[in-house]
């Protein structure tokens, strides 16, 4: 047992010793592999070098000095996994206190310590976008993150250079907690729809009094009182300007389209649907308007705005042209994202390139973030995963995933508790080996009836 | 509560009014009997610690007046001077709680309006009332004021209960009850994770967030406040209670006081304060070793929680498989961690101090015992206790060390601090001495009463509820030569005041106690039996009036104060 901690301690020494200011990078040599690119074809019998966190060379024979070296023959590379909407590693997901809470900020309520980061990681999964809840119209700020586990600091998760994104969500779930739970606007879809363009009517007025205000000071002898801050409209504001991608969570095709023209009447086009079951309704639309959409393989049901469903939505999706990913929003599938990039090829018979880039080029594309990650290219960020097999075979099993270049899952050196931090005060802390909840409703079940709680037993 | 304070306050009133009525005709009398003989105390032949690692043997120490005099070997005493013999006592300044919310009640919550909205409630709702002032919560003579005095505290940091911002706090001394016994008022901003209960802001997302808004609009009221005051024909400043209260925190004069269970939180408050940039102090900190460096970076005011956590893993006896006794081991870790944090502060080089926020009196030296086995130094010990606090609240010119022309806050104990042996004999509080029984060490217990014995001399205050209503009284109990006398008085049933009586046959024996009195009523002798279970300075029993029945009466021992 002593080795045992030894081990560990030795694990997360090197993973967070460097760390002290700046992120670990490293350097890690694979050879003979089979490379799935994703954007550049698959390659066989070939080397990856990374070194300093960054891919630096894709070929055959490559060597480096005083790197490690994995003979990786037989196996199969390809590009860390990127999940479009997670909540894993968040204390909290919900402010579902107001119809509108984009001044709230995921970035504040990251826990570093999230065992789920280590099982996304036992998945192949670099990258996951710790997104706020459904609740209302317009919710909080999300956070992109890099699963560096180990770290107590949770700033050392958050992928710096990716760009701010926001939640919105239609339909049942704000209507729900809103207008039937606090008898406020929201209380329809209408209602959802003119909370949001209030909300950036408002933001419109609220920088032009920041504007005025501006402009004023540069006179001389001015003396104009500044506005009252609110970061809730000046977060919209950015939004209007481009600075922010939203991803809304969405079913039905009706208010999908709605809200792509709000969108169109604001000139907003950084815009990623989320779940958007009746999104195969409004492809074309989509494909036009929008940065896409983010899709669950095949679940549905839950709740009656979610019947509607078909297996085939992410083929018919792509094929329309719409940059589409597949998501997990679930601690559980978060673990085996392969395997539902996987049943598009029983549904939809999408190529194994298009089934790949749904679970790593699309994503990083909605989030941003394509120029850096999302696929195996010579000066990409060293996000990779090694399998024992093709990754949409149903025996794929990860064997080693890295982050910046950085081993943080080995299959082979995967300890009995990986767990960061240890509670002295339970000897046995509860463990979920399931989770089949979806987590977007996480921390509103206090607004509801019981007759609404048996009601929606699923909560996503 | 309402009910109590207004009969409480009628009580003081009553008593105002006979002071008032009776001062001017007999103003040198002292009908109470309680004013002190002198205000000048001198110990002598003591050992003092007068600041951690400052040790005089053989020496005395003289107050008058609630500040002290002189500390030394050869001092002279005035004449009148109250000498208190120190042969074989200890004397170290007077303990400073970072933190206390000993006697502070929460402020009940305002009603909701008939067009209440969650999303968008008043701040005195949603928990922003930093406007309020602890001193309107605390009630200074509240049994766990005393309590805390009894463990050795005199000064401390009161800090308001409530929501995410709930006021200000006040620094006090635990002194004469005739004082107000403020030291300072409005020192800090106190501040927590906690969201309201069903409205904005409900969660930590929302408290971040909010508390962000209330900062940044407090900094442009007074920047609105400011170019009003200096030009004309602007729009006049919107008055906000909320701002207004925050003013001495954007100008740095008074820190935010972050209460934080863990170093998730701990980060939390250090990410607002990078942001914002106010003075922080974090309050309750556990698990700090993940996060000294920024804390040091930041230069934040620690005050470590006493709290401890208990060995989970300790009885575990039965052979377990290996991933149980993995698990069992990194639990063991993670306890034996917890007590090494004071020490880990220590070594880091910073000068935290302690709080009893969250503990019970049982826990201080227990705790701190725990803590100087796992690494921390008996001086670090007693500076989290004394000088560092002094220097985190800024008392530092008259609080923490016992010198010349500082208030005269002292703990005086029978052997050296943090020993098995140590038992608080007196606390010296503003200059007021308090007497407390000290237990004969075990080996030398030979009491032929048995159990619970040692601690019953001295003045019990009871309370009997009787279908009549609640009565009580004082019960005073002496341990003579030949067992226990005593006496009580009780509401006289023959109309007014108290009556009193002799207790007879007092029978201490296995943390029992029992004794009976008789009353005069109306020409008939009652005889009054009580028995119940005494532990320390409480007593739980029964009160038989004969034919009559019996109830319940309960009795807390006083600290014996020298002369108030």
């Amino acid at each position: 047992m002593k080795k045992l901690n030894y081990i560990i301690a030795a694990f997360l020494v090197m993973v967070w010793m460097p760390s002290m200011g700046q992120t670990p990078k490293g350097s890690v040599l694979i050879k003979n592999a089979t490379v799935i690119t994703i954007t550049q074809g698959t390659l066989e019998d070939t080397d990856i070098l990374v070194e300093n966190g960054i891919i630096k060379k894709i070929g055959k024979g490559l060597t480096a000095n005083n790197v490690t070296t994995i003979d990786a023959k037989g196996k199969y590379v390809m590009p860390g996994i990127i999940d479009a909407h997670s909540h894993v590693a968040l204390d909290a997901v919900n402010e579902a206190t107001a119809p509108i809470t984009s001044e709230v900020q995921m970035a504040d309520v990251v826990d570093p310590y999230d065992i789920g980061l280590y099982r996304a990681l036992a998945g192949g999964v670099t990258i996951s976008h710790a997104m706020h809840g459904s609740a209302n119209a317009i919710g909080g700020q999300n956070i992109t993150l890099k699963h560096r586990y180990g770290t107590f600091n949770p700033e050392d998760l958050f992928m710096k250079e990716a760009p701010r994104t926001i939640k919105f969500a239609l339909g049942e779930n704000p209507t729900r907690v809103h207008g039937r739970g606090k008898n406020i606007q929201p209380r329809t879809r209408m209602g959802v729809e003119a909370v949001i363009r209030n909300g950036f009517n408002e933001a419109l007025q609220y920088k032009k009094a920041w504007e005025t205000y501006e402009s004023a000071l540069k006179q001389k002898g001015a003396t104009p009182i500044p506005p009252k801050n609110d970061a809730r409209l000046q977060t919209l504001v950015d939004i209007l300007d481009g600075k922010v991608i939203i991803h809304c969570h969405s079913y039905r095709a009706d208010e999908i389209y709605a809200l792509i023209n709000t969108c169109r009447d604001f000139g907003i086009t950084n815009i990623v649907f989320s779940h958007v079951n009746e999104g195969f309704k409004v492809a074309p639309e989509l494909a036009e308007y929008t940065m896409g959409a983010s899709v669950f393989a095949d679940w549905w049901a839950y709740k009656f705005e979610v019947y509607y469903s078909t297996a085939y939505n992410a083929a018919i999706l792509t094929e329309n042209g719409v940059i589409t990913s597949i998501n997990s929003d679930s601690g559980e599938l978060i673990r085996h994202l392969y395997h539902e990039a996987g049943k598009t090829q029983r549904y939809g018979q999408l190529s194994d390139e298009q089934a790949l880039a749904l679970i790593t080029i699309n994503p990083a594309k909605q989030l941003g973030i394509a120029d850096k990650v999302g696929s195996i290219e010579e000066g990409k960020q060293g996000d990779l995963v090694i399998f024992n097999d093709h990754p949409l075979s149903v025996y794929a099993i990860p064997q080693m995933t890295f982050v910046d270049g950085v081993k943080y899952f080995d299959l082979n050196e995967d300890q009995n508790d990986m767990r960061i931090r240890v509670s002295a005060n339970e000897m046995v802390e509860p463990i979920f080996l399931k989770e089949h909840d979806h987590n977007c409703m996480h921390g509103v079940d206090f607004f509801f009836t019981n007759f609404g709680r048996n009601l929606f037993e699923h909560s996503h | 509560m309402n009910i109590n304070t207004k009969i409480k306050l009628l009580g003081s009133f009553i008593v105002a009014v006979f002071f008032i009525a009776y001062s001017s005709v007999q103003a040198q009398s002292d009908p109470s009997g309680t004013k002190r003989v002198t205000s000048t105390y001198a110990i002598k032949n003591a050992t003092i610690t007068t600041s951690p690692g400052k040790t005089i043997t053989g020496a005395t120490i003289l107050f008058k007046d609630g500040l002290i005099q002189a500390v030394g070997t050869n001092i002279n005493l005035p004449a009148g001077t109250d000498v208190i013999d120190g042969d074989s006592l200890f004397i170290y300044p007077g303990f400073i709680d970072g933190a206390s919310s000993a006697g502070v009640t929460r402020p009940s919550e305002p009603e909701r309006p008939a067009n209440f909205d969650s999303s968008n409630p008043s701040d005195e709702l949603a928990g922003i009332t930093p406007w309020r002032n602890v001193i309107d919560q605390v009630d200074m003579n509240n049994n766990a004021i005393s309590d805390w005095r009894k463990a050795g505290f005199t000064v401390a940091h009161m800090i308001p209960d409530g929501g995410m911002i709930s006021g200000k706090s006040a620094i006090v001394v635990f002194g004469s009850s005739s004082s107000t016994n403020i030291l300072g008022q409005n020192t800090a901003l106190s501040t927590r994770f906690r969201g309201s209960r069903g409205m904005y802001p409900g969660t930590p997302l929302g408290v971040m967030a909010k508390f962000r808004d209330v900062y940044k609009n407090t900094e442009l009221s007074a920047k609105h406040q400011n170019i009003f005051a200096s030009n004309v024909g602007l729009n006049r400043p919107e008055i906000n209670k909320t701002y207004e209260a925050m003013y001495p925190v954007i100008n740095k004069n008074i820190p935010v006081i972050f209460e934080v269970s863990n170093d998730l939180e701990i980060r939390r408050a250090l990410r607002l304060q990078k942001e914002l940039g106010f003075n922080l102090m974090l309050l309750g900190v556990t698990e700090v070793d993940k996060v000294i460096s920024e804390i040091k970076a930041a230069n934040a005011t620690v005050l470590l929680a006493l709290t401890l956590p208990e060995d989970k893993s300790k009885n575990k006896s039965e052979k377990l498989n290996e991933e149980a006794q993995g698990r069992t081991d990194r639990v063991k870790e993670a306890y034996e961690t917890a007590l090494k944090q004071a020490g880990m502060l220590e070594e880091a080089g910073i000068k935290f101090g302690f709080t009893t926020s969250g503990a019970k009196t049982g826990d201080l030296m227990k705790n701190i015992k725990i803590m100087i086995d796992n690494g921390l130094s008996e001086d670090a010990a007693l500076a989290a206790l004394t000088i560092n606090n002094a220097q985190n609240l800024g008392i530092q010119k008259f609080a923490g060390t016992l010198e010349k022309g500082k208030l005269a806050n002292m703990v005086i104990t029978t052997a050296p601090l943090f020993t098995e042996d140590a038992q608080i004999k007196h606390v010296v509080a503003d200059g007021y001495v308090f007497d407390y029984e000290t237990k004969p060490k075990k080996a030398a217990n030979g009491n032929k009463n048995g159990n619970g014995a040692a601690g019953v001399s001295g003045t019990w205050e009871y309370v009997s509820d009787t279908p009549a209503g609640s009565s009580g009284g004082m019960m005073t109990i002496d341990n003579s030569a030949t067992g226990y006398e005593g006496t009580i008085t009780y509401d006289d049933p023959a109309g007014n005041g108290k009556a009193q009586a002799t207790m007879k046959n007092i029978t201490v024996k296995d943390g029992k106690m029992s004794f009976t009195f008789d009353v005069s009523a109306g020409g008939m002798e009652i005889s009054v039996s009580v028995n119940g279970d005494l532990t320390d300075d409480q007593f739980t029993g029964r009160m038989s009036l004969a034919e009559f029945g019996s109830f319940p009466l309960t009795a807390t021992k006083k600290p014996n104060q020298s002369n108030l």
